[in-house]
């Protein structure tokens, strides 16, 4: 994992940044997002590749790749998750502004 | 909570650009990944003894193949493997090394090379074989076709190296260790050589033996040429030492009596048994020879040349035969000089003075029988003796001062008439000759010296 991670920083940050871009239009987003049904068979899959990924099931080069996207998954969720929550905070903060505006 | 799964079900879209970041990322990482781990695979390897090793790097798996010598050394090595970051899986393929039963070594020397082969336990070992097989014979091309297997005895180094010291001392033949048992086999490059490796095998490390020596040694080679235009004897060739040497020296310069020695011998050990006499008693044969050649090697005596005369010859080759140990050989190749034209009694009386000015008859001291180191001289005096059939010779013996007149006077008859014994056995007429014994009266030179003694002990040759 370590070496994971260092060898690919740049990717990571990468996906770091394309979670925090789609959590920052995720809140103010309209419309509906995936269905709970979809959303939970989602979770069941990647729950599955991420056991597959540490059972080290998956040989060679498939198993390296596999392991390089649910970490690059895994940052950007985490940068979905930064990106989602600051915006949500910036939005309560300018909301009640708006409200008690004349 | 709520509000973060509403957002996550928003999240969706971006794992199309996720997607397309991962496929680029794949497509550009996996060749420096795999790189990269196999060669910290390799350097991790490092200092693990292996032979044969491969590393093959499929994402971030690693299969090891590798030939290790002993089942420690192959766990480490893997355990090694695993422990480089960023490995996922070691597939272990080692092995150990074929264990080799017996465990054979062998260095063998022939004319342009020395060969290693057989089986090294260890690749540093192997190469320090090499080395020092090309430092015992520099300038000779060294061959290695040694492979590598368990199984070697306790102190096989040292004792190999002793072994590839005695590579230097061979100038063919092989050397073998299977197990703890060595054998040699071959032709020692020098004198002596056999006996230096006898010696070093000696020292082999506790738990080895030698099986079997079969190193032979060079012949052990004495000659000596008889040039009688040049009036040399040349001694060429080796004796064992100092000792021997200067009886073989003194020995020559008897024999010789009108012939110059040219002493160009040199000490070395390895000499038969009864060296010393065999060469001393050939010698004596050689002098009654007018040119010849005369090959000791080893237990083998070789003499050819012209004799004097025809009983000479037949002497010759009779009588040297039983002047050697049983177990030599002698061939002599003897013919004779072509007979000197007959000459008047004037000239043979000339040529008998001057033989006798080169040389005396000499005697057992105070006794009447003749020396065999006057061999060649009498030889000498019988062919001129022939050359002269129709004249009759008086043999006058004459003693020094020394002791009562009576005695000297009879002990010179008898040395005269021993000279004409010997004439007559060597087929020379009787009556052609007469005994004649001065005692001391006839002194040549002052009885008060030992040179001057010397010089009245004497037999010589009247023509009458």
């Amino acid at each position: 994992m370590p070496y994971l991670l260092s060898f690919h920083w740049g990717w990571l940050v990468g996906s770091l940044f394309l979670g925090l871009a789609m959590g920052w239009i995720s809140v103010v987003q309209r419309g509906n997002g995936t269905s709970k049904v979809t959303a939970r068979w989602l979770a069941v899959l990647v729950a599955a590749l991420v056991g597959v990924a540490l059972a080290h099931v998956v040989p060679g080069r498939f198993g390296y790749w596999l392991d390089l996207g649910l970490i690059m998954f895994a940052c950007y969720l985490v940068g979905c998750t930064i990106g989602a929550w600051l915006r949500d905070i910036v939005v309560s903060r300018s909301q009640p502004a708006a409200g008690n505006a004349p | 909570m709520q509000k973060l799964f509403r957002w996550a079900s928003k999240w969706w879209p971006g794992l199309i650009p996720l997607a397309v970041m991962w496929g680029i990322a794949v497509w550009n990482n996996t060749l420096p990944v795999e790189a990269d781990l196999a060669a910290r695979s390799a350097a991790a390897l490092k200092d693990t003894v292996l032979d044969r090793t491969r590393i093959a790097v499929d994402g971030r798996d690693v299969s090891l193949v590798a030939q290790a010598f002993s089942e420690e050394g192959r766990r480490d090595a893997v355990a090694a493997v695993e422990n480089v970051p960023g490995v996922r899986l070691v597939d272990d393929q080692t092995r150990l090394v074929q264990e080799a039963n017996p465990f054979v070594w062998s260095a063998e020397r022939d004319v342009v090379r020395v060969t290693l082969s057989g089986s090294a336990p260890l690749p540093a070992m192997k190469g320090r074989l090499m080395e020092a097989a090309r430092k015992e014979v520099p300038g000779v091309e060294v061959a290695d076709q040694m492979g590598l297997a368990r199984g070697a005895p306790l102190r096989f180094e040292s004792a190999a190296m002793l072994l590839l010291d005695q590579i230097g001392k061979l100038k063919d033949g092989k050397i073998t260790i299977s197990d703890t048992k060595v054998s040699l086999s071959g032709m020692a490059r020098d004198l002596g050589g056999r006996e230096a490796i006898s010696a070093a095998l000696k020292n082999l490390p506790e738990g080895f033996s030698v099986a079997t020596n079969e190193i032979k040694a060079p012949p052990y080679v004495f000659q000596a040429y008889k040039d009688p235009v040049a009036a040399t004897v040349t001694l060429t060739g080796y004796v064992p030492d100092n000792t021997v040497h200067a009886a073989i020296s003194a020995a020559a310069a008897r024999k010789f009596f009108g012939e110059k020695v040219v002493d160009n011998l040199k000490s070395s050990v390895g000499a038969p048994a009864s060296f010393g006499g065999s060469v001393v008693a050939a010698l004596g044969a050689l002098s009654r020879l007018s040119t010849g050649t005369l090959v000791v090697s080893d237990r083998e005596v070789k003499l050819s040349g012209d004799a004097l005369y025809e009983g000479a010859a037949a002497d010759i080759r009779a009588g040297l035969g039983k002047d050697f140990p049983k177990n030599w050989q002698y061939k002599p190749e003897i013919t004779v000089k072509p007979a000197a034209g007959p000459v008047d009694g004037t000239v043979c009386q000339q040529l008998f003075t001057e033989i006798l000015t080169k040389g005396r008859i000499r005697f057992e001291p105070k006794r009447a029988n003749i020396d065999p180191d006057s061999a060649a001289l009498l030889d000498h005096l019988i062919e001129t003796a022939l050359r002269c059939p129709n004249t009759r010779i008086e043999v006058a013996g004459h003693t020094d001062a020394d002791g009562e007149e009576g005695f000297n006077q009879a002990l010179s008859e008898k040395r005269a008439q021993a000279v004409i014994d010997y004439l007559v056995k060597a087929g020379l007429p009787a009556d052609r000759f007469a005994a004649i014994g001065y005692g001391s009266t006839q002194p040549v030179a002052g009885n008060d010296s030992d040179e001057g003694k010397a010089q009245n002990r004497r037999i010589e040759f009247l023509v009458r």
